[in-house]
């Protein structure tokens, strides 16, 4: 292996896990932002998404129409659950925690039973490429344009749109919102919504690299809660970007040197010492220096 | 009763009247009694269902009187399974005897929560993130363990064995052993099968509820409840809140570790599994549904829906969809809990 096709294959796997990081966390982090609620069915919204995308893709739909649908139809299932269970818990912070929890638990089992313990695969487009004598698959390449892309487009609706200017004036001050006319439980819905949209759409993006069942989303909502715990919420945007960039780094250079589950291990380690050191995380770090 | 007593007999619990411990006797006397009557099969269903009990109230005392949710407290369980099943493995030979396999069962999650607890509660961590961090470690732990299966994973003679764990599924010939515990010469074996197992976790689990109840009606206990009440207020009136947190934290995993030692010497193997999503989720819906603010709702919560939930598994399939239904449905009906909210619905005087 020459030296040109290793530094290639470390930023690739960096861009890599960057936007396996930000991809998997930008829905829970809006959710998060907005209601302070962790959403522990957030896997469960990633697999809704690619099953959506695997059963569109099968039934002859194309399949970056496929992926939308599996978003927009995730945007559908979390804003049922968000005006039928979610909403009865505003306000108790560790109750709606156990409540998501226990949505997560209904659906994957739910999937289990119904759909059984794995539906097909959707086979990866776009080729690869290859350095020296290392391969690389384009998808990924597209995967890291994508979740920037997504990020910039969540940013426009936050900044640009009368919704996101109305979010963030609830997530600011509820009552305060409430009392210059907003209806802030049309923009819990409609945030919640975005937030498993998201999700969605990043379950039906992975979907096209792996095998997917009932437990699929399970397997990306850890890291995708470490992201969101040392990113904070000051700023949903810096603290995703600034603690998908930092932990992408420290996990690439761990699985590089030992092997995968050191990567986590450390990601975990660099979690605990960051929070012990800015317990609101990076993004109230940084708003701090801005001022 | 005498004074240094009535600590047991306070308000932070369901009851204290004579209608409670009437109750309370009724209870005791079914518990010691149907050993006589049950088969050897429903006694080891008994007694595992009783090792839950400890898990239970564990999380029923951090979460319910303290405020400190941790979506991860079987964690301290694996760790003090695993702890025991090793030493207990190295040791059983020479010693004979259990008594330093149980020691460092407590001892090792006990120090685990020490150190992430100063991490999360010095730092002032949000609970959402406490309870988010537990789990995160303990889905790690898995994940750890589940490839511990190649031959190099030994520690002394115990072999971690991956996903098969440790016992006589992962192929080595010693699994971990039975309590035993010896006086002088005479030694017990507590058979996970046997009426003396079956004792053993009885009387643990009633001095544990006594002992309890005896911390969360003490200045101590009034001091964890105005932690859950408000937290802000109880450090402005001069308590020292993350003493308070992380002594509970460390209680609450010292009292996880009785039922991962129990577990493992009742059947004498240990999984991965027990560090996984599943078995997090299990105590947290025994004490959701139950009533997590009552250290006896917790109990019968921890004993009866394990119980039920073992039931449903011989049903079929459905069973975590039901135990799901069972968690969402409760929470959204009786907030407070199943047990809590009856007592309240039947004009049932349990406080005096």
């Amino acid at each position: 292996m020459n030296d040109l096709s290793s530094y290639v294959g470390l930023i690739y796997q960096y861009a890599d896990t960057v936007s396996f990081l930000t991809l998997s966390a930008l829905g829970l982090i809006i959710i998060f932002g907005m209601m302070g609620v962790i959403n522990l069915a957030h896997g469960e919204m990633m697999m809704v998404g690619a099953y959506i995308t695997s059963f569109s893709f099968y039934s002859g739909i194309p399949i970056i129409i496929s992926v939308i649908l599996g978003g927009l139809g995730t945007a559908i299932v979390g804003i049922f659950l968000e005006r039928l269970i979610i909403r009865r818990f505003y306000g108790q912070l560790l109750s709606s925690l156990v409540a998501t929890w226990g949505l997560s638990l209904l659906l994957s089992q739910g999937a289990l039973l119904v759909f059984g313990p794995q539906i097909k695969t959707v086979p990866t487009p776009l080729g690869s490429f290859s350095v020296g004598d290392l391969s690389f698959s384009n998808y990924r390449i597209f995967l890291f344009i994508i979740s920037i892309a997504l990020i910039i487009g969540v940013w426009s609706i936050f900044n640009w749109t009368s919704f996101g200017l109305q979010a963030r004036a609830t997530m600011e001050n509820p009552k305060m919102a409430k009392a210059l006319g907003v209806n802030i439980n049309r923009i819990y819905a409609l945030t919640f919504g975005l937030g498993a949209g998201l999700a969605g759409i990043a379950g039906g993006l992975f979907a096209l690299t792996a095998t997917i069942g009932p437990f699929y989303g399970q397997s990306y909502t850890p890291q995708a809660f470490i992201t969101v715990v040392v990113g904070g919420v000051a700023n949903i945007f810096t603290g995703l970007l600034g603690s998908a960039f930092s932990l992408a780094a420290v996990k690439t250079a761990f699985v590089s040197q030992y092997n995968v589950l050191m990567g986590h291990v450390s990601m975990l380690i660099v979690a605990i010492i960051t929070i012990r050191m800015m317990p609101e995380g990076i993004s109230h770090w940084l708003e701090q220096r801005k001022d | 009763m005498p004074s240094y007593l009535s600590n047991i007999n306070g308000k932070n619990d369901l009851g204290n009247n004579y209608i409670y411990w009437s109750i309370f006797l009724i209870f005791l006397l079914i518990g010691l009694l149907s050993p006589l009557i049950l088969g050897r099969y429903q006694l080891l269903n008994l007694s595992n269902h009783i090792i839950n009990i400890f898990l239970g109230l564990s999380l029923c005392l951090i979460w319910g009187y303290c405020g400190i949710l941790s979506l991860g407290q079987s964690l301290f369980l694996g760790l003090g399974g695993y702890t025991y099943g090793v030493v207990g493995i190295n040791l059983i030979e020479t010693h004979e005897n259990t008594h330093l396999a149980v020691f460092f069962g407590i001892l090792v999650p006990v120090f685990f929560s020490l150190v992430l607890g100063y991490f999360m509660f010095f730092a002032r961590l949000k609970g959402v993130y406490v309870a988010i961090l537990m789990l995160v470690v303990s889905l790690l732990f898995e994940t750890f363990l589940n490839q511990t299966a190649g031959p190099g994973w030994f520690i002394g003679k115990a072999h971690l064995g991956g996903n098969n764990g440790l016992g006589r599924f992962s192929g080595v010939t010693r699994e971990p052993p039975s309590l035993i515990f010896s006086f002088g010469d005479n030694s017990i074996e507590f058979v996970g099968s046997s009426i003396q197992f079956y004792y053993l976790c009885f009387g643990l689990a009633l001095i544990t509820f006594l002992a309890l109840r005896f911390l969360v009606n003490s200045n101590f206990g009034y001091k964890m409840i105005a932690i859950r009440e408000d937290i802000d207020r109880t450090e402005a009136l001069g308590h020292n809140i993350k003493l308070i947190q992380l002594i509970i934290f460390c209680i609450g995993a010292g009292l996880a570790s009785f039922s991962g030692i129990l577990y493992v010497s009742w059947g004498n193997f240990i999984t991965p599994d027990t560090f996984g999503v599943y078995n997090n989720i299990l105590p947290v819906i025994w004490v959701a549904v139950a009533g997590r603010k009552s250290i006896t709702a917790a109990l019968l919560g921890s004993f009866f829906i394990s119980w039920i939930s073992q039931w449903l598994n011989e049903q079929g399939d459905f069973a975590l969809v039901a135990l799901g239904t069972i968690l969402l449905s409760s929470m959204l009906l009786a907030p407070e809990g199943l047990i809590v909210k009856a007592t309240k619905i039947f004009p049932l005087k349990l406080i005096k």
